[in-house]
């Protein structure tokens, strides 16, 4: 008995290093060459996507790992943005510093926001008073006028790596595509080790999970933090994309986008949070001229996910290729 | 200065409470929080104003009608959304209220486009003097709405066979099915209830306020406010928690800052849900590991 478990272990093994962990690098550089057949306004949808993806990659580790249902997620992104355009309008701070500073803000929010969490409150009560963090921080936006010029709304001026003027979306693009590939394959690092099984054992069951001697403290604190960076970031990078930062961009509705991408996509999957931005990023565009569908197609969308489709569009993805499973992440 | 204040205190609250009864309703029938209620109060008022504006009926038929309507609709997603992820987890019945709420936004916006629309002026204007006291029939017509509804409310749950359901299926789902009620039918009814009530907080809000994209999100967390500070689940307190949240937003808007208005029910529900989860009326919520 003891022997077969050790045998298919060893059999396992390479399939789960194999492929899997050579697409961190390969779908990347195959994307270095996107931008070629891409008009500049194509070009800002796929770098608003780029942005989506780490909204989505890092509210799934909340959401689909730790299976907390945290409604934070539009503040920590909004925390992010305004660090970066904060630091880049009023002080002038060089592009990567700023961007740092988005995530660490967007990190250290996280941190905070998981303090309700440890105070024992869970669930539907942990949505609520996650939502009414968020709604606070907008108001803040909007009052603290010496520093987010209120709802007037912040410039950010042009970005400046190294001396080098990133003035088209093509040239952002290049930039965005190595944090974005960074901060994903850090992430899968994260969750494919020890602390990501914690994240799930804590998911699946919290009392258990201590019993086996998991610091669950600990650990949420970890998620919500790396939660809260990840997504920082891509507030960082929206507001570097954007180049106008107004406290409406974070609201209610930003949050349920965010959450459509995460249950469209697939809760608990890296893939499943990309697949889901993507969809939700394309699709809204070709109808943003016609108020009213593009709710109703993010709406529907997610209606037919949570009836028909438990596990995200990423699950029609893996019946055609093992590429993107994620054996560990899922239950 | 401060009679003022405590009457309107009152009339706003009371609006709140409603809302936050509607949700309470549906939470103690089917232990799901409405994520999408406050569109449906949005789309309570926005269908009376389709009815009364576009087709120019009048305003006590269009306003029953819309909240027919709102019944249909809830018991409609009850059955056909709701009910068959019950057995999920809690973050799938979040989220498919949110998506519901969502598609009731966005079949609005189809209508409406991006204008704030001036709501019309269905309740009588004016004023009048009662003392030192300045009152606006429509502040009591609301306040007498909501305490009817409080009042039917409390006699369907505590004096009646459906109550005595309620408390059933409130207890144990499976147990009540068991001694032969159907469960169900019953939560479907509760939905239906809980939208119609959302339906009449709606029709009963937009006519103070304007109708606007917003209001929905406001809506729904000043009830989660009202249910935070009452305690989850408690009629009374959701009743109470919402005259007592509308009274402390009109004093901190006088005595504070009236820029801390829009905030108190944020600060309301965090301060709460730290110092004590329970609420006033509530149960034990904390979760202990």
């Amino acid at each position: 008995m003891q022997q077969g478990i050790q045998t298919a272990d060893v059999n396992a093994a390479p399939m789960t290093r194999g492929p899997s962990r050579r697409i961190f690098w390969t779908i990347p550089l195959a994307l270095l060459g996107l931008p070629f057949f891409l008009n500049d306004y194509t070009q800002y949808v796929v770098n608003l996507a780029l942005v989506y993806v780490l909204v989505g990659v890092g509210f799934n580790i909340v959401l689909g790992n730790l299976g907390q249902l945290a409604f934070a997620n539009a503040a920590f992104y909004g925390i992010g943005a305004y660090a970066t355009a904060i630091l880049m309008h009023h002080y002038k701070a060089p592009l990567l510093l700023a961007i740092g500073a988005g995530s660490i803000a967007g990190g250290l929010a996280g941190a905070l926001v998981c303090l309700p969490v440890l105070r024992g409150i869970r669930s539907f009560y942990l949505a609520i008073i996650t939502l009414a963090f968020g709604e606070l921080m907008r108001w803040v936006y909007v009052n603290a006028e010496s520093w987010t010029l209120g709802s007037m709304g912040l410039h950010v001026p042009r970005p400046v790596l190294f001396g080098w003027v990133l003035a088209t979306e093509k040239q952002k693009f290049y930039l965005f595509i190595v944090i974005v590939t960074l901060l994903i394959a850090a992430t899968a690092n994260l969750l494919r080790s020890r602390v990501g099984r914690a994240f799930m054992s804590i998911r699946d069951n919290e009392h258990a999970a201590a019993s086996m001697g998991v610091p669950t403290a600990l650990y949420m604190v970890l998620a919500f933090a790396w939660s809260g960076f990840v997504v920082g970031t891509a507030g960082a990078l929206y507001a570097v994309l954007v180049r106008q930062v107004s406290p409406e961009a974070f609201n209610l509705l930003e949050l349920i986008v965010h959450f459509g991408i995460v249950i469209v996509g697939g809760l608990g999957s890296i893939a499943g949070s990309i697949v889901g931005a993507i969809a939700l990023t394309m699709a809204p565009e070709l109808l943003r001229d016609l108020p009213g569908y593009e709710e109703l197609l993010i709406a529907l969308m997610m209606i037919l996910v949570l009836l028909f489709l438990r596990g995200g569009l990423v699950t029609l993805l893996e019946r055609v290729t093992s590429l993107f499973r994620q054996i560990y992440y899922r239950d | 200065m401060l009679a003022q204040l405590l009457v309107s205190g009152v009339a706003q609250g009371a609006l709140y409470a409603l809302v936050a009864l509607a949700m309470t309703v549906i939470y103690r029938a089917t232990t799901v929080i409405n994520f999408g209620h406050g569109d449906l109060v949005m789309a309570g008022a926005f269908l009376v104003y389709l009815l009364v504006v576009l087709a120019g009926a009048p305003f006590l038929l269009s306003a029953s009608l819309a909240v027919v309507l709102l019944f249909a609709l809830g018991v409609a997603v009850y059955k056909g959304l709701i009910r068959p992820i019950m057995a999920g987890p809690h973050l799938a019945l979040a989220m498919m209220a949110v998506a519901v709420g969502y598609a009731l936004r966005g079949l609005a916006r189809l209508v409406w486009g991006r204008e704030v629309l001036p709501f019309p002026k269905v309740l009588p204007q004016g004023t009048f003097m009662v003392g030192p006291v300045i009152l606006a029939p429509s502040d009591l017509i609301v306040t007498g709405a909501v305490i009817a509804t409080v009042a039917i409310l409390a006699v369907v749950f505590y004096a009646t066979p459906l109550g005595k359901t309620a408390q059933a299926v409130f207890q144990s789902e499976r147990g009540a099915a068991l001694v032969g009620i159907n469960v169900s039918a019953f939560q479907s009814t509760m939905w239906g209830i809980g939208a119609a009530m959302a339906a009449l907080g709606g029709i009963l809000i937009a006519p103070v306020t304007l109708l606007y994209p917003d209001l929905a999100a406001a809506t729904l967390i000043r009830a989660f406010a009202a249910m935070t500070l009452g305690g989850f689940g408690s009629f009374l307190g959701a009743a109470v928690g919402g005259i007592l949240l509308g009274l402390s937003e009109l004093l901190v808007g006088a005595y504070i800052s009236s820029k801390l208005i829009d905030i108190t029910a944020y600060l309301i529900i965090i301060g709460v849900l730290l110092i004590r989860p329970s609420g006033l009326f509530g149960r034990q919520t904390i979760v202990r590991v």
